[in-house]
């Protein structure tokens, strides 16, 4: 379990970043934060495996304090996947680059070996083991910045922003591995402003604002309150928009999936 | 080491100093450099130094000046030491106190050497040092890699600290281990870094290329220095300054306690 206690976060420069923060999230839950570019997405998943230690407050992971354990030992239970892969590739080929991390968390080769391969069979990178990194594309690069999370296998995994630059397929992907990788028991939070790939994920929404949370509730609840969203500069995904323009044949407005909505809408028209 | 960095870095500002044509600026840092490069008497160093503090007071950059000096310490000390203890090595040497005073002036020197470039990047922008360097007949190819190299360290630092947070989300432990080891530690730190740096600067090679840099041989500049009535009662102060202390110096020498 994560909880965060009034935390309070002021970069060195003197930019306030997070503001009384009061959050609990359970295990085994999906949570997105969202909002625009500065509103703290960044830096509050910073504070989940001690990479940042809160200026005033505390953050506790598992009831462990954030401030009294190392970066490493904390990273082995919260995995970051970063918005840029770039920043963190070094190794000849793939293969190594899933390792290293397995290495600093001295694992034995033959288990290095095990979850490499699990991890690489998983995120459909096996072609690729003997390649160098930087050779890959955009979505690749994604596909194995989370292959390197997920070989350690830690309970909650964190990724920031992990929709920019990719296509729709590579989305629908992403998708497909959240949804396994939940059902398998992890917490997953997701910070994005990526509102269609949130709403078909729908999770819990946390929504933030200049630092602070300013609505915590279930996807659908957020998304139908437009003028929340308008306020931090997101617009409602288009199922919602559609099914409000749909009012005038009955159909309720509500996060459908398309399926459900074109179901609800034959429905409606065949009464 | 970081705070060095920050006083070597633009800050606006609305200053007198600020407002003074750059070459004007680089000219009073200049004589400050001249002036601690002739003498090493301690006495007159502390003058530079005052007049620094004055400057950086007038130009409303005190902190960051203070910081630049702060940070320079661990520098100072390394020439101290070194001054001293290779001195000591060498046979035939003054007495211990002498050698001691004069590692000291040496180190010290040094603070007035690095405090008064701080004050000129402190309160010049780099476009500013870049029509300097023009001015000074430099050709804009190299002004221009020389004030893009200071635009991009903030965003290198940055970068340095976002590759550290991923590495270290890797299990990376940076200060552990023995000198060596340690070093190697380093290695998943400067190569992300490096691989970084090459790929920007080709597209800012491409995205220059685009807007025509170095098609034409004579550029023009759409905003030229021209110095007022204030910027050269600077200059002829300075220059005054630079005189009379070789005049003291070399022609006829005074002895300064």
């Amino acid at each position: 379990m994560i909880r965060f206690e009034s935390v309070e976060y002021i970069y060195p420069n003197g930019i306030k970043a997070l503001d009384k923060i009061d959050l609990e999230i359970n295990d085994g839950e999906i949570v997105a934060i969202m909002g625009e570019n500065g509103a703290g997405k960044t830096t509050l998943i910073k504070h989940l495996n001690g990479l940042l230690k809160p200026t005033k407050g505390k953050v506790l992971i598992d009831g462990i304090d954030t401030r009294k354990v190392t970066v490493a030992s904390l990273s082995k239970k919260v995995g970051i996947v970063f918005q840029n892969p770039d920043d963190m590739f070094f190794s000849e080929n793939v293969w190594e680059e899933v390792a290293f991390a397995l290495r600093n968390f001295g694992y034995d080769e033959a288990t290095v070996k095990r979850r490499v391969e699990n991890a690489v069979n998983f995120m459909d990178l096996v072609n690729y083991i003997n390649k160098s990194p930087f050779t890959l594309s955009g979505g690749e690069k994604k596909r194995l910045a989370l292959a390197i999370v997920l070989a350690w296998s830690p309970d909650i995994i964190a990724l920031d922003e992990p929709t920019i630059g990719q296509d729709l397929l590579q989305k629908e992907k992403l998708l497909q591995v959240i949804k396994l990788l939940n059902s398998q028991g992890k917490t997953i939070i997701v910070s994005s402003h990526d509102v269609e790939f949130i709403a078909d994920l729908k999770p819990r929404i946390i929504l933030m604002k200049r630092g602070r949370i300013i609505a915590d509730g279930d996807a659908e609840e957020i998304f139908l309150n437009e003028e929340l969203l308008r306020s931090c500069n997101l617009l409602p995904p288009q199922l919602i928009t559609l099914s409000k323009e749909l009012k005038f044949i009955g159909v309720k407005p509500k996060l459908y999936s398309p399926r459900e909505l074109a179901t609800e809408i034959m429905a409606k028209l065949q009464r | 080491m970081a705070a060095i960095l920050q006083g070597l870095q633009f800050y606006p500002g609305d200053s007198f100093i600020h407002k003074l044509d750059p070459r004007a600026k680089l000219l009073i840092s200049t004589t400050f450099l001249l002036i601690t490069l002739i003498y090493v008497e301690v006495t007159v160093t502390t003058m530079i130094i005052i007049a620094e503090a004055l400057l950086a007071a007038i130009s409303g950059t005190m902190r960051r000046w203070v910081k630049t000096v702060y940070g320079s310490i661990p520098f100072i000390v390394a020439v101290f030491l070194m001054n001293y203890l290779v001195r000591m090595l060498i046979p035939g040497q003054p007495p211990t106190h002498i050698i001691l005073y004069e590692s000291f002036a040496a180190a010290y020197r040094l603070i007035a050497l690095l405090a008064s470039f701080s004050i000129f990047f402190l309160t010049t922008t780099p476009e500013e040092i870049g029509m300097t360097l023009t001015k000074l007949r430099i050709p804009y190819m190299y002004v221009f890699a020389f004030i893009s190299a200071i635009r991009f360290t903030p965003i290198l630092a940055e970068e340095l600290q976002t590759i550290m947070d991923s590495q270290r989300s890797r299990g990376l432990e940076l200060d552990k281990g023995n000198p060596l080891t340690r070093l190697r530690r380093y290695i998943p730190i400067l190569v992300p870094l490096i691989v970084n740096v090459l790929r920007r600067s080709y597209e800012l090679a491409e995205a220059m290329e685009v807007k025509c840099f170095g098609a034409s041989k004579k550029r023009t500049y759409l905003k030229e220095l021209k110095l007022r009535l204030k910027d050269l009662v600077v200059i002829i102060l300075m220059l005054a300054s630079i005189s009379i202390s070789l005049y003291f110096k070399f022609i006829n020498p005074i002895k300064i306690p």
